[in-house]
């Protein structure tokens, strides 16, 4: 393999950016303290920790004591989901979960399932779109938690969160909103008070920070029941000795990360046509679009056979890593859920690739990349003939 | 673009405050502190641009309006706050954009029978070539057309009211009114020091005097090595949090072993807390001297503990040379709590790290302290030297 290669998989991780390496470094190393304990060594990390509190609470639209610092997107969306519902068990039992949520997501709903919750799946709309009236609909006094994401991470579609939020407000007025933001950060403004949401899940290492680090956000008002019981940190909502350098780095990839959204935004507005002009030329191949608006750091392809799997092994040979839909459903060689409310079959969910962007890619790449494609495209449709 | 037809976040904020008793030179220092007081509270968001018209504030941010509408729930001085959308300032432009400033409204309303619904516009550009009234009539009109089937009209007891406002250079639209902060923009009364303990009365009495235009500084005293840094942090994230309704607070920390040490040594035991707060007034005083603050703040509450009795607060003020503002006296116990936690200090109050106070606490404290007796130990103790000394030690920190 290519000793520098295409990295195009932004939406699985991001590489850790300098800044958030050089800033976790001395929580790594000689400023080792718990931030639990009174000396000046705890004294230090637990100030670190508020900093990076107060950073990650001002970029997301809530108070410093609205973030739980988490071990991940996987965590935050459980703690959000089972937290929040258990938490309104008085109030009802009814969840609904959106039509193309991340496992993380939907496995925590099915556990509350178990408990003697009744739990609904939305429906995607015609166009691939959130189906907002059909939504709406599902929604009852009883319904006391509802998951939607915000940036679906096979195909970059951006949801209407504020629009759902205050649907939920009229139908549901007992239910939290919980959003999977995980693929927001970075590449679309992402807040509380903008999307009009209860909770926001964030992961660092999509948006160049480090693995094992995350947060919920939650608005005043909204508690979870916690997860991990223990020693009563992150306002007894998780507790456990906190990762000050996980967390010191989320909060520096965020900032730097919203320092240059809209620099983002318009570096990577472009990509979407370069690549459509390739798959153009693919027989068989299209390019997909559904719903309203797109996130530009997310471009989804359906290619002819044979499998993606095949594409993408010629694509790596060639120096260019991306994906066949969502990582996190390659282990397990399932359509994804996403895909199946898109309305294909398992012959095209074979041939979906997706490539995925970040701040840090550079168009050339992406021209590259395309070059590729067309290269890999002609091998292939000539073993095909 | 929201499917209604205008954007789902709003183009600007108008936050509106009572001017009817402002007149003069103090309306003009009320308006351009107030000002300030948002342009400081919507920075970690977006810069913004602010004008005013009629006892409102037009506020656009550039970015993040929600984050910004927010913000300025924190800012005090204000009545009510509204999210609004613009338009052309011509009633053709007003009434295409209503429909879907209306319709977003609707998705948040009950669906199972018809909304009470009414326009009213306010001009402050009197050029505009329709009266209030008949623009009001001419909006409805296009309203209705769209979302009849939801509304009715219904002039004097509204839920759904599209506000209007015409101003200089545009038109703004908003469905929406949240109560503001109330009270009176921070820095239109004098500046206060606040006698800050880290427990849960001191932060709410700082907040209400912020509430009343005060300016607030804190001071804070420390005494190593009974006490560590965790009681130093504790207090400095009091500060930090409270800079949410006053930006970046200055808070004193006062070495006060010295002085705790020698009343340990040379007073009655029982006596100990009464003397410790003379000595904190006597020195927050010379330092709000220094500082230019007009007056103390203390979370002083009568008769909740031993310490609080009338008898005690009378010991303890007659040593201050400055005004003592208790804004807290009068408040149950629970009543602070939920204040606390609201304005978000109670979280940060119960983290336990023990305040000076606590060091060679007395075992049975006086109940009803005499002020004679007071002065009559204090006279043995020789505190002056002391006094002066923590004054000259002081460490200053912003937080924010």
């Amino acid at each position: 393999m290519d000793p520098s290669p295409i990295y195009l998989d932004h939406a699985a991780t991001t590489p850790l950016a300098p800044g958030v390496a050089a800033a976790m470094a001395p929580f790594l190393a000689e400023a080792f303290g718990n931030p639990s304990s009174r000396h000046p060594l705890g004294v230090r990390a637990a100030r670190a920790l508020e900093e990076a509190r107060g950073c990650v609470a001002r970029i997301l639209g809530t108070a410093p004591a609205g973030i739980v610092f988490t071990a991940g997107g996987t965590e935050a969306n459980n703690l959000a989901v089972q937290g929040l519902a258990r938490a309104r068990r008085r109030d009802g039992r009814h969840v609904v979960v959106g039509p193309t949520e991340h496992p993380s997501v939907r496995q925590a709903a099915a556990a509350l399932a178990e408990e003697g919750f009744e739990v609904e799946t939305a429906r995607l709309g015609a166009d691939g779109g959130l189906d907002l009236d059909g939504f709406a609909s599902l929604l009852r006094p009883d319904t006391v938690l509802v998951a939607q994401m915000l940036v679906n991470n096979e195909f970059g579609t951006v949801y209407p969160i504020a629009r759902l939020a205050r649907i939920v407000r009229a139908r549901a007025p007992r239910a939290a909103l919980h959003v999977d933001a995980v693929q927001g950060p970075g590449k679309l403004e992402v807040s509380l008070a903008g999307l009009g949401a209860d909770s926001l899940a964030i992961a660092a290492h999509k948006l160049h920070g480090p693995k094992g680090a995350g947060a919920l956000a939650l608005a005043p008002g909204a508690r979870p029941r916690p997860l991990l019981f223990g020693g009563g940190q992150e306002h007894g909502l998780r507790s456990g000795t906190e990762n000050v350098a996980g967390c010191v780095g989320l909060a520096r990839a965020l900032a730097i990360a919203d320092e240059r959204l809209a620099a983002t935004r318009a570096a990577l507005a472009g990509f979407r046509t370069i690549l459509a002009g390739i798959v153009a030329e693919i027989p068989g191949a299209r390019l997909l679009a559904p719903g309203g608006e797109l996130s530009p750091a997310i471009v989804a392809l359906v290619l002819p056979p044979p499998p993606a799997e095949v594409w993408l092994h010629h694509l790596e040979a060639r120096g260019v890593l991306a994906s066949a839909g969502s990582a996190c459903h390659a282990k397990t060689h399932e359509i994804s859920p996403a895909f199946r409310a898109l309305g294909f079959g398992e012959a095209e969910a074979r041939g979906m690739v997706r490539f995925s962007f970040s701040r840090t890619t550079a168009e050339a790449e992406v021209r590259a990349a395309g070059e590729r494609l067309r290269e890999v495209a002609r091998e292939l449709g000539g073993a095909r003939r | 673009m929201s499917a209604a037809g205008v954007p789902d976040a709003p183009e600007m904020v108008l936050a509106r405050y009572g001017e009817l008793w402002l007149k003069g030179k103090n309306r003009a220092d009320f308006e351009k502190i107030l000002i300030q007081n948002v342009v400081r509270a919507a920075r970690p968001y977006s810069p913004v641009t602010v004008d005013r018209e009629q006892g409102q504030l037009a506020i656009v941010p550039e970015r993040r309006v929600a984050d910004v509408a927010r913000a300025l729930e924190d800012v005090f001085g204000f009545s009510s706050l509204s999210p609004a959308w613009g338009a052309a300032k011509h009633p053709d432009a007003i009434a295409a954009v209503a429909p879907a400033v209306v319709a977003r409204a609707l998705e948040a309303a009950p669906a199972d029978r018809p909304i009470p619904f009414r326009v009213e516009t306010r001009r402050s550009d009197k050029s505009f070539p329709m009266l209030s009234t008949e623009l009001d009539r001419h909006v409805a009109d296009r309203v209705l057309e769209k979302h009849g089937a939801r509304l009715r009209v219904d002039l004097s007891h509204p839920e759904l009211t599209l506000g209007i406002s015409v101003r200089s250079w545009r038109a703004y639209l908003f469905a929406e009114r949240r109560p503001g902060l109330g009270g009176l923009p921070v820095g239109t009364l004098g500046p206060v020091l606040c006698l800050l303990s880290g427990g849960i009365d001191s932060p709410v009495a700082a907040w209400l005097a912020m509430k009343r235009g005060c300016r607030v500084s804190f001071v804070s005293f420390h005494s190593p090595p009974y006490l560590g840094d965790a009681s130093k942090e504790k207090v400095r994230r009091l500060v930090a949090a409270l800079a949410r309704f006053q930006g970046p607070g200055v808070l004193h920390v006062v070495p006060f072993t010295a002085v705790q040490e020698r009343i340990r040594d040379g007073a009655p035991e029982a006596y100990r807390t009464v003397l410790y707060r003379r000595a904190m007034h006597r020195i927050a005083g010379r330092l709000a001297e220094r500082e230019g603050a007009l007056a103390l703040v203390t979370g002083e509450c009568l008769g909740q503990v031993a310490s609080q009795t009338l008898e005690n607060l009378t010991c303890i003020g007659a040593a201050a040379t400055l005004p003592v503002l208790r804004p807290v006296l009068s408040f149950d116990k629970q009543e602070t709590i939920a204040l606390a936690r609201r304005i978000g200090t109670y979280e940060i109050s119960i983290l336990p790290a023990p305040d000076c106070c606590t060091v060679f606490q007395p075992v049975h404290p006086v109940i009803r302290g005499q002020r004679a007796r007071c002065e009559r130990f204090e006279a043995g103790l020789e505190l002056e030297p002391l006094l002066a000394a923590a004054v000259e030690g002081v460490e200053r920190i912003e937080a924010e």
